[in-house]
């Protein structure tokens, strides 16, 4: 056998092929992008062992991952807080797990997006089984799991074809193939989903200047929150509450500053969070019953005044606006542990 | 630490490097080897890397006492305390919780309201790979067929060598121990030859098994419905390819990587699927855990030499050990226990019904057996009786009205795969991946190698665990 000169065409041929393949999909409007997995959330959570009583840390929904910008923050107050809010989830899951399997005293911000947050306790319904994931993942974080995402978090910046995108925007082979459909179209599909922001290494997440700018495109995210509000189950409101105000008290008790937090939603969010979670009777019972201090943006005229481009979440600019303005307030308010009265 | 992982990648181009430097003399590259070994498994989970400590401990101690034991008493105190040692690890941490859940069951049915905690044990990553290569080190030296290990590195590097640790082959001492003897180089088409099977054992990994077939066996069985006939064969013939591609490639990985070093692993499948009959298959599957059963368990329970019926039982309580390594529950036990009704039909058919195999029945006998396969692997793959039980009904057309979870690419996509995958067995029955490569050429095979490179890096994957690893 040659196996010398199999190996050398082999090199050759494949470097070629795999450049051929990165060029297509750039060609194709495709770029370098880092994948929000469980990986990269759970390296944020590990950093919680480490942090002060100054420190903050976000949790929540879509809504605290894309509006709070973390270098603004941090600009204003001088800490970076983690991040780790999860798209689609509520934040019941990971609030208990920071509280009962940390002694963090800092400061936890909890966005509260009422569709989510008063969703569910039930462990397999989709928005706590997506946090709940990361949370057990974190647990059993193995130094080789660590090691891969150091390792690929170069390759994911650098590479597109390596994207692990799901969905209509997926370009690995499981992707490719999902997208091949043969015989009679599926009766009520969900609408095509695009990736409509891209996050970075520490999760800090921006909306893509597309989504902003391009009417037709942010529409097309707008379908699919229809579809999704269409068959969204009631509310479990007492549960949900008992559930957070339970792990509320013991941060509380030993030092922990909880704050609570409202982001802006326009169109048919705001009529809709308006119709079945009315701020009378889900927020502000929140408030009155966790008694920690809490951030309505319709309370604020320098948070009041944004249009989200699919009705649920801010530009990537006017997240910047939004964060510097919050973390601003929350300063001046002595809101934060590191600013003291 | 995964094959298919960055991880690994950097690990293996450390280890080869300080393997082929010459600052290292033959016992420093083999404590290089050993120290790399428990840094492959420690990434796991570091404090489990103590039960192979004492698993080697002990069997070392066994080993050389075995060697100059005469007196029989003794020889089998020896000889019990190892297996009490690797057994008890097997049983506490892989069978701790079955054991307990039939336990309570027990105690329940006759009346005791009993009502224990399920005990929160981590199941060690290849526990039941390593403590079967351990014993089997033993129990050769207690039938003295084989020479204790010369030096304890050697022994050490036996049991924990990263290549197969995990996943197997469980490799007989006299096949590895005396390969760490002398100084090992691979040669240039070894080491090429090695590249390409650990790309030939990714590509059906990552490629073959996650990508093309994991979704549709997951979609079926974890569907909770009563499927289709089209849905519960398909996603059943989705995992018989699933389960050869993860588990087969597993071994070719662990080979190519051995051959890098110039260390030779036997082979541990041979195109299992083009099996005529249930001998011929378990000749072909997992073969170095099938001969350590026929060595460790059939011959001793006295294998054919005691008449018919002690030798059907032997089979079958073979088989049923054998689903049970596999897993700790009642469904394994049922696909061991079938394969030994498999064997032992196929017994009485050679003696009762015998007819000389040829080309044209040939290939019908490969399909009839494979079909059998994979109605056994129904209660491989179903977590609980329910869904085998509604699989199976579906697969013999009892549920007309099973649902279609399937789409139609899906189960094109699957079909064509498992028919590849049969007829490409069938091909390569008496041949090799090796000797099929020789009679190509450089070009040709470059090609294919190429197109599985390419293949791997499209799909990547999100490292997803070999099947076997929880074994």
């Amino acid at each position: 056998m040659e196996l010398k000169k199999t190996l050398l065409i082999t090199v050759v041929l494949s470097l070629i092929g795999l450049t051929i393949w990165e060029i297509y999909w750039r060609s194709e409007g495709y770029y370098p992008t880092i994948d929000d997995n469980k990986s990269l959330w759970a390296v944020q959570r590990d950093k919680i062992e480490a942090l002060a009583k100054d420190d903050v840390i976000l949790l929540g929904s879509s809504r605290v991952l894309f509006d709070i910008q973390i270098y603004q923050w941090e600009q204003v107050t001088g800490r970076r807080p983690i991040q780790l809010a999860s798209a689609g989830s509520t934040p019941l899951p990971s609030f208990r797990d920071i509280v009962r399997n940390t002694d963090f005293a800092g400061t936890i911000i909890v966005g509260v997006t009422p569709g989510l947050f008063f969703s569910t306790t039930s462990p397999m319904a989709p928005p706590w089984k997506s946090i709940q994931e990361k949370v057990d993942y974190f647990k059993d974080f193995t130094y080789a799991q660590r090691l891969n995402h150091a390792l690929s978090i170069p390759l994911q910046k650098n590479i597109t074809f390596l994207s692990d995108v799901e969905g209509i925007d997926g370009i690995n082979l499981k992707e490719l193939l999902k997208k091949i459909k043969l015989g009679e179209p599926v009766k009520n599909a969900m609408p095509p989903f695009h990736e409509f922001s891209d996050i970075d290494e520490n999760r800090n997440n921006r909306m893509t200047k597309k989504t902003a700018t391009d009417t037709a495109f942010a529409n097309t995210v707008k379908k699919v929150w229809q579809f999704f509000g269409k068959d969204s189950k009631p509310l479990e409101k007492e549960a949900t509450m008992s559930y957070f105000l339970e792990d509320a008290k013991i941060f509380k008790a030993r030092g922990g500053n909880l704050i609570l937090l409202r982001c802006p939603s326009t169109g048919y969010y705001k009529i809709g969070e308006a119709k079945f979670a009315p701020r009378k009777e889900f927020w502000d019972v929140l408030v009155k019953r966790a008694q920690v201090k809490s951030y309505h943006y319709q309370d604020y005229d320098w948070l009041n005044h944004f249009d989200c481009p699919e009705w649920s979440h801010l530009s990537a600019n006017d997240a910047e606006t939004f964060t510097l303005a919050l973390a601003k307030i929350m300063m001046k308010d002595y809101a934060l542990s590191n600013r003291k009265k | 630490m995964l094959f298919n992982s960055l991880s690994f990648i950097l690990f293996l181009l450390i280890v080869l490097g300080l393997y082929y430097s010459k600052i290292l003399n033959w016992t420093s590259k083999k404590r290089m080897l050993l120290l790399s070994s428990y840094i492959f498994y420690g990434l796991w989970n570091p404090p489990l890397v103590v039960l192979l400590w004492i698993s080697t401990f002990v069997d070392w101690t066994t080993g050389k006492k075995l060697a100059v034991e005469e007196n029989q008493n003794k020889r089998n105190l020896w000889l019990f305390l190892s297996m009490a040692v690797n057994l008890g690890f097997l049983f506490f941490f892989k069978y701790g919780n079955f054991l307990l859940e039939n336990f309570t069951a027990l105690a329940n049915t006759i009346g005791f309201d009993y009502h224990p905690l399920k005990m929160d044990i981590i199941l060690p990553m290849g526990i039941s790979f390593y403590t079967f290569q351990t014993m089997s080190y033993t129990i050769d030296m207690y039938y003295k067929t084989m020479k204790p290990a010369k030096t304890f590195l050697d022994f050490s590097l036996y049991v924990t060598f990263f290549p197969q640790l995990v996943a197997g082959p469980i490799v007989r001492a006299e096949d590895l121990i005396e390969q760490f003897y002398e100084p090992k180089k691979a040669t240039i088409n070894q080491f090429i030859w090695g590249i390409f099977l650990l790309t030939l054992g990714l590509f059906q990994k990552v490629v073959m098994a996650d990508t093309l077939l994991s979704a549709a066996s997951d979609a079926i069985y974890n569907s909770g419905k009563i499927v289709s006939f089209w849905d519960a064969w398909i996603g059943t013939l989705a995992f018989s390819g699933q389960i050869f591609f993860d588990f087969a490639r597993y071994s070719t990985c662990a080979i190519g990587i051995s051959l890098m070093l110039g260390i030779i692993l036997p082979d541990n499948f041979k195109y299992p699927y083009a099996s005529i009959g249930f001998s011929d298959l378990w000749s072909r599957w997992h073969i170095s855990l099938s001969s350590w059963l026929r060595d460790y368990l059939y011959i001793p329970l006295g294998g054919n030499r005691n008449g018919m019926i002690r030798m059907y039982v032997a089979l079958m309580l073979t088989m049923l050990l054998g689903g049970l390594w596999h897993g700790a529950a009642w469904t394994f036990i049922v696909w061991g226990g079938l394969h030994g009704g498999y064997l032992i039909l196929e017994r009485l058919q050679k003696k009762y019904l015998p007819f000389s195999i040829n080309s044209r029945n040939g290939i019908f006998l490969a399909f009839l057996t494979f079909s059998c396969i994979n109605i056994s692997w129904v209660f491989f793959r179903a977590k609980e009786f329910a869904t085998a039980k509604n699989m199976l009904s579906s697969m013999f057309l009892l549920n007309p009205d099973g649902e279609k979870v399937l789409g139609l690419f899906d189960l094109l996509k699957v079909g064509v795969v498992i028919s590849f995958l049969f007829i490409c067995h069938w091909l390569m029955r008496n041949t090799s991946v090796k000797e099929v490569s020789k009679q190509i050429s450089p070009l040709s095979l470059a090609v294919v190698w190429v197109i599985m490179i390419l293949l791997i890096s499209i799909a990547q994957g999100s490292g997803e665990q070999f099947i076997y690893f929880q074994f």
